[in-house]
């Protein structure tokens, strides 16, 4: 579903979001640390703060795991959604610690030039280790959502 | 509703993309960044809708909606739930987000995809704050609250429309920061405006004009709503483009083309106020700056603000200027101005005026000085009233709201900045006088 040309663009400096809903199709969302390919790229991990992703969370949970992703790069309004229908909450790694602080350094590096304040970016990704959790499913669908004309054009 | 969002509105002007969840029918969520979101007041947002996407699916089919916020000052973000309740496809609503979308996409490079099909309109339901750290924001470059109470008070003590333009331009100024500002008249029966004053221009642009309904101070007038563009486009640019496009629409023998519009070559920003009084428009404040994004909602509010201020100053002095008693003053002979004649001409197809060949004005001011420069003449007469040129059949004023006084403050300010020769000057509540440097020789045609 992945494909390598996809799967290396949501290791970089993009912005990162997780949607999920719950039974009364209200959504939820929070923002994405980072993430990981597990499972030969077929299953993607997304970092996320517990203390922010409460009603997320419990979403995944009762939905039985469907989840909207996305990832945008701020330079290029290049813009990638994905899709899973099994994700699960399984308790952060501590050894991914260092996938989250070279997400955070990369995007600055990417949305300082275009004049966002390092100090709002780095309060915005800032992240406490014991309120991590992570999120971990197998993408089943993917959609460009860069805009333009083949905006949320199937991929795959 | 604890959380205000008239206090957090600098998380809609998009610096940092919002994102909007969704849900189909089958509990499948979708998200998706959002180009803008435009508040309308505590309770309503508007966002943009340009494609027919699974957002606008889902929405159509009941979604829920939620968005997340992110203050590009402080860092904190917040959630909104919102409920949709309709799409406007015209109107004051629309046109603000047509023009800020233009910016945007002008900004993005997306100049050729993205278009507003229409603005959906949404209820507020709930605001909660993210967790998390934050910020301190940085000081405010104004305090506007002081600029308007400062502002309001020198408009006050003005004591006629002229004394009051040059205030309304200097508080802009001196109170608020703003370098870059023009003040222009609405001319009702044609459909115009015209540049009255202008503050940090090479040239002022007096007399200059602009069809209502062209460009961003053309929409402003034609929707009387502020309308506020963070990042240059030239799809609201005004001056050569626009005129060129009301020339090709066939009305470009009745538009003001000789004089050029003041203007910063590349605004980043652009604001456009209008000012109106007791449901009249009355003229447009327009602000411009060269950075992108200068101007928020706290400016445009302040200056909606002062534009109403304004607004009521204008129609109160225009209105005391008409009250006068027709009181003919001691017309005493000047004495004779020596030197050679100024060439005064005047074509009566357009009233235009020229002066030894320099052209001047037209339209309804340039009927005026015919008819001042004529009496004078004829008459040698000196002393005039708004009264008396109301009542004038040479002057073919549109009938009500013609911003007489508006239109005087004009002919004395073009005179002046063309060193023509020939001056007005306020003589009291609807009076003026007439003097001359040189001797006239007036040639009609």
């Amino acid at each position: 579903m992945l494909d390598s040309d996809n799967a290396a663009f949501i290791l970089t400096g993009v912005s990162i979001s997780l949607a999920s809903c719950n039974p009364d199709r209200l959504p939820s969302m929070s923002r994405g640390l980072g993430c990981k390919l597990i499972d030969d790229g077929r299953q993607v991990s997304i970092f996320l703060r517990r203390s922010q992703s409460e009603a997320l969370l419990e979403n995944i949970r009762s939905s039985g795991g469907r989840v909207a992703n996305v990832f945008s790069l701020p330079s290029s309004n290049r813009t990638l959604q994905l899709k899973g229908s099994n994700a699960r909450i399984v308790p952060f790694a501590a050894e991914d610690i260092p996938v989250i602080d070279g997400h955070i350094a990369d995007f600055v590096l990417e949305v300082v030039p275009l004049g966002m304040s390092e100090a709002v970016v780095r309060a915005i990704l800032a992240y406490q280790p014991d309120d991590l959790v992570s999120v971990v499913y197998s993408p089943c669908a993917a959609f460009s959502q860069t805009p333009g004309p083949k905006a949320g054009v199937p991929l795959g | 509703m604890t959380l205000r969002l008239d206090t957090i509105r600098e998380c809609l002007e998009g610096v940092i993309p919002g994102h909007i969840a969704t849900c189909d029918a089958e509990g499948i969520p979708n998200l998706a960044y959002l180009s803008q979101v435009q508040f309308i007041d505590n309770e309503h947002v508007a966002l943009s809708y340009q494609f027919f996407n699974r957002t606008r699916q889902n929405i159509l089919a009941r979604s829920p909606v939620r968005l997340m916020l992110t203050s590009h000052l402080t860092g904190a973000q917040y959630r909104l739930t919102l409920a949709y309740l309709r799409t406007e496809t015209a109107g004051p609503l629309f046109e603000q987000m047509k023009a800020k979308l233009a910016g945007i996409a002008s900004h993005t490079g997306m100049s050729e995809v993205f278009r507003l099909l229409g603005s959906d309109v949404y209820r507020i339901l709930a605001i909660e704050q993210v967790p998390g750290p934050t910020v301190a924001p940085p000081p405010p470059v104004v305090n506007y609250l002081t600029a308007l109470r400062r502002a309001t008070g020198r408009l006050a003590s003005c004591g006629n429309l002229e004394r009051l333009l040059e205030t309304a331009l200097d508080c802009l100024g001196a109170e608020f920061g703003i370098d870059h500002v023009m003040l222009l008249m609405h001319d009702e029966g044609r459909g115009r405006l015209y540049t009255l004053a202008s503050r940090g221009y090479p040239q002022s642009g007096i007399g200059s004009e602009i069809p209502v309904g062209a460009g961003i101070i053309g929409i402003c007038a034609r929707e009387r709503i502020p309308i506020r563009i963070g990042f240059m486009t030239s799809e609201y640019g005004y001056g050569r483009t626009i005129r060129d496009g009301v020339e090709a629409d066939g009305q470009g023998d009745s538009l003001e083309s000789a004089i050029p519009l003041p203007g910063l070559p590349e605004a980043g920003s652009q604001l456009a106020v209008p000012i109106t009084a007791f449901d009249h428009l009355l003229g447009v404040l327009y602000l411009e700056n060269v950075a992108d994004l200068h101007f928020g909602y706290d400016d445009e509010d302040a200056l909606v603000a002062f534009a109403a201020q304004l607004g009521l100053a204008m129609h109160h002095h225009q209105e005391a200027e008409e009250l006068v008693e027709d009181v003919p003053g001691v017309e005493g002979s000047p004495p004779a101005p020596a030197g050679p004649p100024l060439l005064v001409r005047h074509f009566a197809a357009n009233d235009s005026v020229f002066i030894d060949d320099d052209y001047l004005i037209k339209g309804v001011a340039g009927a005026i000085l015919w008819t001042l420069l004529t009496d004078f003449v004829e008459r040698r007469r000196t002393g005039f009233t708004n009264k008396g040129l109301r009542v004038d059949p040479r002057i073919r004023l549109p009938g009500v709201s013609d911003n007489l006084e508006a239109r005087l403050v004009l002919l004395q300010r073009r005179l002046e900045e063309r060193a023509a020769g020939i001056h007005l000057k306020k003589t009291g509540r609807g009076r003026f006088s007439l003097t001359v440097d040189r001797p006239l020789q007036l040639v009609s045609g």
